[in-house]
């Protein structure tokens, strides 16, 4: 229904019930589940997906709060919304899961893989918010148009045509990030870090205005079995700015987690 | 004003002119040795003058210039320059890798206690041959390897590079360099594309194989692209390479330039040696968009009195190169001159240094 004709992968929509709430996903691919919480400007699903989806069964969760969805005025927290999308994955029948989470959405990965980390077989971090600039981030201006919104996340916002938000929508999923996002360090979170085992791929663009790449190397400290890489040349929404650089980046890593250091491509020319 | 002194490294003895590659079958083992010395005897003489950075290049296949690693060559001057920086103008980038640029640059950086000047450049459309890379991906790979090689000073933690024409799983580069954040960065800025590419990422423009008029509107359009991007480059961030000789009088040092002045090779230069690769990395985009001035800028030739007024030689007594100098200065705003010395031989050359050390140096550091 949302994939465009000449896509090879069809996401299908579903819906499941976890604490209390109507929890809309798409889906797509067969194989070991790949599960995606997206960022703060709700569910946008872009090629990068499709193509996971040649691979992976690829989950696309909406966040209670987030697009058509009602008014989220009970999750108070992001370790509690974490647990609310666990239960939701646990509905659908799945035990354990590759995460993965852009901005906002990286901030809810990381704390479902904080506690429950023996659901989660790898988890790639794409331009995550769990660790922000104490003095608030970019000097930028908020910005007030779609285009202006649309400039201060993506590099090349000409390759991913989006849907506009109406202000509406906008205003709910601001509402629900002010309340549930937290402090830029996150004691209570980073404290967890250190004793979390799971492979982590952290990955900024260099290009990044709303959250400072160099945010990267923090994780990298912090967790015990991280990798941090820059996508040159993508903005904040390093997931879809360059999409083939960043499918190979993250199939690589999900097929041999930190093996996936190591090159395995043969530099043969001609045999 | 601050003064370089450059040196290719010439190859000294009869070789093939106007091809390229240039085949080695001419090649003495003893001539290059002796070669070197000659070039590493001028940048210690230069150190102990005062000048205020020794220069080296990159350029392969050629008698024209013995250093197609220049990295190697600044190393061997780390033991031998003491007080004067030492400049790399510079590393050929685009067809390098990066992530080596950036240790080797660091190393030396270590070696010399922070006095490493770190020139990246496109390189001539010849270079391209030499590790068989396309010339029309050149600006792309240059501006990726930069902003890379930034990354590999400046970043405290392993971190992994997915790029376009480079990628890296995991990068955390030892020794690091002793300037902070990083040494100053150098780029070759003859088009509008390099004048832009250098504003964006703030780094300084060096001026080559080119003429006083055809750098000036590269250098105020180098500074208005600047200033778009916020900041303001200052006389060190402009730097103008160029030929030199002094002698006691104007008429004895005409007279010792004018010989090898009128060798039409000369002036054809580097990448026109070879026509075919040259026309061919044209037709790939190798130029940009204002290609037949960068083309002509490379065989600007003329008398030697032409080419003094045109600023491509520097000419004369103390007190008329100083006046040369000044010119440079005000036309261009540049801060940096890196001068080869061109007097047609090695005695010549030590003397002509002895003298602009001695009687313009002083004087130009005044400016």
């Amino acid at each position: 229904m949302v994939a465009t004709a000449q896509a090879p992968v069809r996401f299908t929509e579903g819906f499941v019930e976890a604490g209390g709430f109507h929890i809309r996903y798409l889906e797509a691919g067969s194989g070991d589940p790949l599960v995606v919480f997206h960022g703060g400007g709700g569910l946008r699903q872009f090629t990068t997906h499709e193509t996971l989806a040649e691979d992976y069964r690829v989950l696309l969760f909406e966040v209670p709060g987030f697009g058509d969805s009602p008014v989220n005025d009970r999750s108070q927290s992001m370790a509690n919304l974490a647990l609310t999308m666990g239960a939701a994955i646990s509905a659908l029948g799945i035990e354990q899961f590759n995460l993965m989470g852009t901005s906002f959405g990286g901030k809810l990965a990381l704390w479902l893989a904080a506690q429950q980390p023996e659901r989660v077989t790898a988890l790639i971090l794409a331009a995550p918010a769990a660790i922000r600039p104490e003095s608030g981030g970019t000097a930028l201006p908020p910005p007030t148009t779609d285009a202006e919104r649309l400039a201060r996340l993506w590099a090349h916002p000409e390759r991913q045509p989006q849907p506009a938000l109406t202000p509406a929508v906008i205003e709910k999923q601001q509402a629900l990030g002010r309340r549930v996002m937290g402090p830029a360090r996150d004691a209570a979170l980073e404290a967890l870090l250190p004793g979390l085992q799971v492979p982590v791929l952290v990955v900024f663009g260099t290009l990044d205005k709303v959250i400072p790449p160099e945010m990267g190397r923090i994780y990298r400290e912090l967790l015990p079995n991280c990798a941090f890489i820059l996508v040159y040349d993508a903005g904040h929404q390093v997931d879809g700015d360059r999409p083939e650089a960043f499918v190979a980046l993250a199939t690589d890593f999900l097929q041999r987690k930190m093996g996936f250091l190591v090159a395995s491509e043969s530099g043969l020319r001609h045999r | 004003m601050k003064a370089a002194l450059f040196s290719p490294v010439p190859y000294t003895g009869p070789a093939p002119r106007g091809t390229w590659p240039v085949p080695g079958n001419t090649y003495s083992a003893e001539v290059a040795e002796k070669a070197m010395q000659d070039s590493l005897e001028q940048f210690e003489l230069a150190d102990q003058l005062g000048f205020d950075w020794v220069t080296v290049a990159e350029h392969h296949f050629a008698p024209m210039s013995l250093t197609p690693n220049p990295m190697v060559m600044a190393g061997a001057l780390t033991q031998r320059v003491k007080r004067a920086k030492i400049a790399l103008l510079g590393a050929n980038i685009p067809i390098l890798n990066p992530v080596r640029v950036a240790e080797e640059f660091a190393m030396l950086d270590t070696l010399t206690g922070g006095r490493i000047i770190a020139g990246m450049l496109r390189g001539t459309s010849n270079e391209y041959v030499t590790y068989n890379i396309n010339p029309a991906e050149s600006r792309e790979r240059f501006e990726e390897a930069l902003q890379l090689i930034k990354h590999a000073w400046t970043e405290p933690q392993p971190f992994g590079w997915q790029g376009r024409f480079f990628e890296y799983r995991s990068i955390s580069i030892w020794p690091r360099p002793v300037q902070a954040p990083h040494p100053p960065i150098y780029m070759s800025g003859s088009s509008p594309e390099s004048a832009e590419m250098a504003a964006r990422n703030h780094v300084r423009l060096g001026f080559a194989v080119t003429t006083v008029p055809i750098a000036k509107p590269s250098a105020i359009y180098y500074r208005e692209q600047a200033h778009a991007h916020g900041w303001e480059p200052g006389p060190d961030d402009v730097l103008y390479r160029v030929g030199i000789h002094v002698a006691e009088t104007d008429a004895q040092a005409f007279e010792d330039v004018e010989p090898s002045n009128s060798q039409p090779a000369r002036a054809a230069g580097f990448a026109l040696s070879n026509r075919v690769v040259d026309d061919t990395a044209a037709g790939l985009g190798y130029y940009g968009r204002d290609a037949a001035t960068q083309r002509d800028r490379l065989q600007r030739g003329g008398s030697l009195r032409e080419r003094i007024a045109n600023g491509q030689i520097l000419c004369g007594s103390p007190d008329t190169v100083l006046e040369q100098l000044k010119s440079v200065r005000d036309e261009l705003g540049a801060g940096v001159v890196d001068m080869v010395f061109a007097g047609g031989s090695r005695d010549k050359n030590l003397k002509a240094i002895e003298l602009f050390g001695k009687h313009v140096l002083p004087r130009m550091h005044e400016l």
